[in-house]
């Protein structure tokens, strides 16, 4: 009996739908083991669209990326349409250099994708993050042909809203804020389907670590009890 | 192309209509009275050879502006730097295609030979020999000097070069003249040639003439790559880059004049390539709103720098250069405006929008790294939002529980905006978490305590 060919020995782009897709190089580390696991490759995927679906924005989907954007050795980060201003010293707290960061806004939308893809297209920059709310299917699927091309992290920000609409993004993930950390549920990954959420925890905790006063001790004074004082201390 | 009252050059539909070169302006006016006819303007045309000249500095320094509108390009130098003589050849079309002019293209071993054949039909002969053939087939009256004898030879029977090349030399110079004999040596490789090259000017200025009106600003655009290419043989010869551009739209003359527009490109990176001008102009072009329309178009170097070599490391960066990011951020600049591509500039100021700010590229505020211990939210509020009171406690959404203990921010009095915020982080029951502040009693008048969300932790 001659053994059985297995699919993922003939070549590595092959792999059974119960098995994750195997570790290609172009990944970049995501910081946490459970989360890594369960990432075709065992990271973030290089020169690919990656759809983040968030709950709402401040739900910890840029402390996710943490670990991944201090791993891109002070390489620019744009972050393109960011729905509020962001704060350098949070960066600093985090202990990321914030002076590889770029804000790039764009008036109208088609100013913006035209900014994504010149930027995926000269390929200078680490990774960049894209908010935008709307966008059309083709549209997208050009934003991925640009980012294959290039050695960026490439991230899209979305609502949760958008969870139906399709996309080309080979990893779309919805991200929900939880207790210290978030929950990701993976819409869209190669690899089996997942049902439950992955619970990561991410740090800094913002609760944690705001606490730096001294806490007061809660527990009542002693009594003062007269004549309590042991004769020898008074002699 | 009416020149002295005689037809010098027609177009396909003047010569369908039967008009051939020599006839006079009431002739032609009799075949076709609809003919647009325009006199020969010979300075443009001495202007249109140099604007070639000065294009085709890209190939080569040594450039020479040869008689009747022809210029000679030594490339012998050039040929490994672009990659061979059919590359040379389509980048010199494509030069003649920017400034808009037609060309016929010839390549020959000597200068003289490819005059020669530049001023019948064009054509390439590279080695001696197709040389000698390529030359023989030539009509007698292309040489000059030998088209004062033009009828002594028809009347021989000598019609081509080739033939006049054959005639005894002693009877052809007793009877011509040395010049007719001294340039079929020279374009045969017999002789020695000595060209004086072009000298472009010290200072570079360019205007082109539109050929009409022209209302929207991206229509200018291949006028201004007509004085872009001359712009980059100009430095390629002076060995310069740019770092400063005006790009000027002259206006028609209404009632009175308008001022110019001006289109400023300036650049971080000085360059000297015409791809990345190009789009840098078309990028402004873009977003220009002209005034009235157009009619001339002129560019004027401000500011050039000593080319840099580039340099070539043996492994190419996988992320691309520092330049190539430099060239990314002026194209962003370019389209989106300077205000819109921003990077961190934190100030030392326990206010947070202060703290947070945020300069454009292009602006040179020292970067004074933030203090690495204060815990803040990744994303701050452009204007706080002030929140709803369901019983004690601020409502967003869900009602918030103050998760950690306060942090005073007193500051600001000195520019008289004084801030007075105790900031807590608060918890909603959904576990996101939000930075709110509460205005300290007694800071403002009513003496209820007034809650603000400021920021987000992304």
């Amino acid at each position: 009996m001659s053994a059985v060919l297995l699919p993922e020995a003939i070549h590595q782009d092959l792999w059974r739908g119960n098995q994750l897709a195997r570790a290609r190089s172009r990944v970049v580390d995501c910081g946490d083991a459970g989360l890594a696991r369960e990432l075709p490759g065992g990271g973030w995927p290089r020169g690919a669209l990656t759809d983040l679906l968030v709950q709402q924005t401040g739900c910890g989907e840029l402390r996710l990326l943490r670990p991944a954007l201090g791993q891109l050795a002070s390489k620019p980060v744009v972050m393109l349409q960011p729905p509020h201003d962001l704060q350098p010293t949070a960066f600093a707290w985090w202990g990321l250099d914030p002076t590889s960061l770029m804000t790039v806004k764009a008036p109208r939308t088609a100013d913006a994708l035209w900014a994504a893809e010149q930027i995926l297209r000269a390929g200078t920059c680490g990774a960049l993050l894209f908010w935008q709310n709307h966008v059309r299917p083709e549209s997208l699927r050009r934003l991925h042909l640009a980012a294959q091309a290039s050695e960026s992290l490439f991230f899209m920000v979305r609502p949760l809203a958008t969870t139906r609409d399709a996309s080309p993004a080979p990893l779309r993930l919805a991200i929900r804020a939880a207790k210290d950390g978030v929950d990701i549920q993976f819409l869209k990954r190669r690899g089996p389907a997942r049902d439950e959420p992955l619970f990561v925890a991410l740090t800094p905790s913002p609760i944690l670590n705001v606490k730096r006063n001294a806490t007061v001790d809660p527990r009542p004074s002693p009594v003062v009890v007269p004549r309590s004082v042991p004769a020898e201390v008074v002699a | 192309m009416l020149d002295k009252e005689r037809v010098i050059a027609s177009d396909a539909a003047a010569r369908a209509a039967g008009v051939c070169i020599g006839m006079r302006r009431g002739g032609v006016l009799t075949l076709a009275p609809t003919t647009l006819m325009r006199e020969r303007d010979g300075a443009a045309e001495v202007n249109a050879v140099r604007e070639v000249a000065t294009g085709l500095l890209n190939l080569s320094p040594q450039v020479v502006i040869a008689e009747e509108s022809t210029v000679l390009v030594d490339v012998s130098a050039s040929l490994r730097l672009f990659g061979g003589i059919r590359s040379l050849r389509r980048m010199a079309r494509r030069i003649a295609d920017a400034i808009g002019v037609t060309a016929a293209i010839s390549i020959a071993p000597t200068g003289q030979a490819a005059w020669l054949l530049a001023r019948y039909q064009g054509g390439a002969h590279l080695s001696h020999d197709s040389l000698a053939r390529g030359l023989a087939r030539l009509p007698v009256n292309l040489p000059p000097p030998a088209r004062r004898h033009l009828d002594w030879l028809t009347g021989i029977g000598c019609e081509t070069v080739g033939q006049l090349m054959r005639l005894p030399r002693a009877g052809l110079k007793k009877r011509c003249g040395t010049a007719l004999l001294d340039l079929l040596d020279r374009a045969s490789g017999d002789a020695p040639e000595v060209y004086e090259w072009y000298e472009p000017p010290p200072t570079f200025q360019a205007r082109v003439e539109l050929p009409d009106r022209i209302e929207q600003a991206e229509a200018c655009l291949f006028a201004a790559r007509r004085v872009v290419v001359q712009l980059t043989g100009w430095l390629s010869q002076k060995q310069l880059a740019v770092t400063r551009i005006v790009l000027l739209l002259e206006h028609e003359r209404g009632r009175d004049a308008i001022e110019p527009t001006t289109i400023e490109v300036s650049l971080a990176e000085p360059t000297w390539r015409e791809d990345h001008l190009v789009r840098l102009l078309k990028e402004r072009l873009t977003r220009v709103e002209l005034a009235a329309a157009v009619i001339a178009l002129q560019l004027v170097v401000q500011e050039v720098r000593e080319a840099e070599a580039a340099s070539d490391s043996l492994f190419p960066e996988p992320g691309g250069t520092a330049s190539d990011h430099a060239r990314l951020l002026e194209l962003l600049v370019a389209r989106l405006g300077p205000e819109n591509v921003l990077r961190p500039a934190p100030v030392a100021d326990h206010r947070p929008e202060v703290a947070a700010r945020w300069v454009s590229v292009t602006d040179k505020t020292k970067y004074v790294a933030p203090a690495a211990d204060t815990p803040r939210p990744t994303w701050l509020l452009e204007a706080p939002i002030k929140l709803l009171m369901r019983g004690e406690r601020p409502f967003y959404g869900t009602p918030l529980r103050t998760v950690s203990s306060g942090e005073r921010v007193e500051a600001g009095w000195f520019q008289g905006e004084p801030v007075t915020r105790d900031y807590f982080v608060a918890e909603a029951d959904d576990h996101i978490c939000y930075w709110i502040f509460r205005e300290r009693i007694g800071a403002v008048d009513d003496d209820e305590p007034r809650w603000y969300l400021h920021g987000l932790f992304g």
